[in-house]
């Protein structure tokens, strides 16, 4: 479903992805973490094309990411994506930011998009903010706008950009449960995060990234109490 | 003193400048009208122009903007209205004023909207991108909305600047406020008409200097919260107030 061949990624001089290979089936939740600076949500970012790569390939079922012949567009418009920062559009409320999407990208009628945008905002447990604007929503509320924002657009895979990391501990658990119940029913999802409960609990695989590079994956159950490589090691012993 | 009041104030020519000048106004907000429509238009499309992925229309749009930042206003009527109608190219006075106003104000008005798209954060674009829309459906949907929204107070600022530069038409046979109180003062050999223009001049230009103060604060005080839910970073708003101010500054001495 997702694959990264060999993919290098720098800014400048600064050598952030080298020679990444992973693969996610359908279905898989996939937990990354790292330390920051690890390439991890760069990584994420490249797997939907936000950030150009300078070598390998990133190939969305069965499709060349950077191929000629595709439009990147149409390929994100399957992929969905959740960022540490929100970036719920302002000017506009929750059920709008959830509906323009569909409208303008699916060109979906307004009542088909309003639809959709409702049930999920129902999903997510906002259907009394639909028509709050995002500068009224707390961190944990807008955050679960957004997830519902990004599955409007029906997409077969989800990537969540340390989701959490930027919201007060008492409103985790919230946004944690929308992905937890996301996961349960079958989406295929790449998740960077610190949260080591939730790799535990909802992980299908644990992906630990250090350098540019992925040091060691597997069943989080095993990795996490008795990880193999000493750099992971060292991370786990820190954060647990 | 009583000779200076006589100059100034006389009442009987006061009178009748009051009905004469009042005349022109019909003629002064046609002409604003069209240069605020035309130079705004024109100069979001510079300013998209300028933010452009093609290197070459960057650069040739920033030459532009430079070049007609540079100029003085009076100079660009003039050119457009004598020195085009010498060479062959006969425009009447009003288009002249109007095509002076979107070449020159299209410019500055280009660096204020480029400074507001610039002021929203890259986050917003990733956000659109990642939903699948096209650079060209972000800018418009989710970048200009709130860039626009970001501007209106120094567009504020441009548009009394170019009330006050309406009166520089008068060199272009425009009959505008100025022209016919020179005109008049011509006539009576007395100053007064200037004081009646003056004080048109301000009973337009000083409500709006106050709606522009007022946007001004409201925008500031803005409730942006600890989290970044796209609010202006400090960083955006000296960006934006910066573009502000170079757009008053090639204007000489006409702060306000």
């Amino acid at each position: 479903m997702i694959e990264l061949i060999d993919v290098h990624k720098s800014f400048g001089h600064l050598l952030v992805l080298q020679g990444v290979n992973l693969t996610v089936a359908k279905g898989e939740v996939v937990v990354v973490i790292g330390p920051s600076g690890s390439g991890k949500s760069t990584m994420l970012r490249c797997i939907n094309g936000l950030e150009p790569i300078q070598k390998g390939r990133v190939i969305i079922e069965g499709e060349d990411l950077h191929g000629t012949k595709t439009d990147p567009n149409k390929i994100r418009q399957r992929i969905g994506m959740v960022f540490q920062s929100f970036n719920l559009f302002p000017h506009k409320n929750a059920l709008h930011n959830v509906m323009m999407a569909p409208m303008k990208v699916q060109k979906k009628s307004r009542t088909e998009a309003e639809e959709i945008a409702r049930d999920l905002l129902d999903k997510v447990g906002l259907a009394d903010k639909m028509d709050a604007f995002p500068e009224e929503l707390s961190g944990g509320q807008q955050q679960r706008v957004a997830i519902a924002r990004a599955l409007a657009m029906k997409p077969d895979m989800m990537l969540f950009d340390e989701v959490t990391s930027a919201l007060d501990p008492e409103l985790v658990a919230e946004v944690l449960g929308v992905m937890q119940r996301l996961a349960e029913a079958g989406m295929t999802m790449v998740v960077v995060t610190h949260e080591m409960g939730f790799a535990r609990e909802v992980g299908s695989r644990l992906i630990f990234m250090d350098g540019g590079v992925v040091v060691e994956e597997g069943d989080p159950r095993e990795m996490i109490p008795n990880p193999k490589e000493p750099r992971t090691q060292k991370f786990l012993s820190m954060v647990l | 003193m009583g000779d200076v009041a006589n100059a100034f104030f006389n009442g009987e020519i006061f009178k009748e400048s009051i009905w004469l000048l009042v005349k022109t106004l019909p003629t002064v907000f046609e002409v604003l009208i069209l240069g605020l429509v035309c130079s705004y238009l024109w100069g979001l499309i510079l300013s998209l122009m300028r933010l452009s992925r093609f290197r070459v229309l960057r650069y040739i749009t920033g030459a532009y903007i430079d070049f007609f930042r540079g100029l003085p206003l009076l100079l660009l009527f003039v050119f457009i209205y004598y020195g085009l109608g010498t060479a062959g190219l006969k425009i009447g006075a009003l288009v002249s004023g109007v095509l002076g106003l979107t070449l020159c104000y299209g410019a500055y008005s280009a660096e204020i909207f480029r400074a507001g798209i610039q002021a929203i954060p890259k986050g917003q674009t990733e956000a659109a991108r990642s939903l699948g829309m096209t650079n060209g459906q972000a800018m418009r949907y989710v970048i200009l909305p709130q860039a626009i929204k970001l501007v209106v107070p120094p567009l504020t600022n441009e548009f009394i600047a170019m009330i006050k530069d309406t009166s520089l038409m008068s060199v272009i046979a425009v009959p505008e406020l100025l022209f016919r109180a020179k005109e008049k003062m011509g006539v009576v050999a007395n100053p007064t008409p200037l004081t009646v223009a003056a004080i048109i001049y301000v009973v337009f230009t000083i409500p709006l200097i106050r709606v522009a103060a007022r946007l001004e604060t409201r925008r500031r005080k803005r409730p942006t919260g600890g989290i970044p839910a796209s609010g202006l970073t400090p960083e955006a708003e000296m960006k934006l107030l910066a573009a502000d101010i170079a757009g008053q500054l090639p204007k000489g001495g006409e702060g306000h």
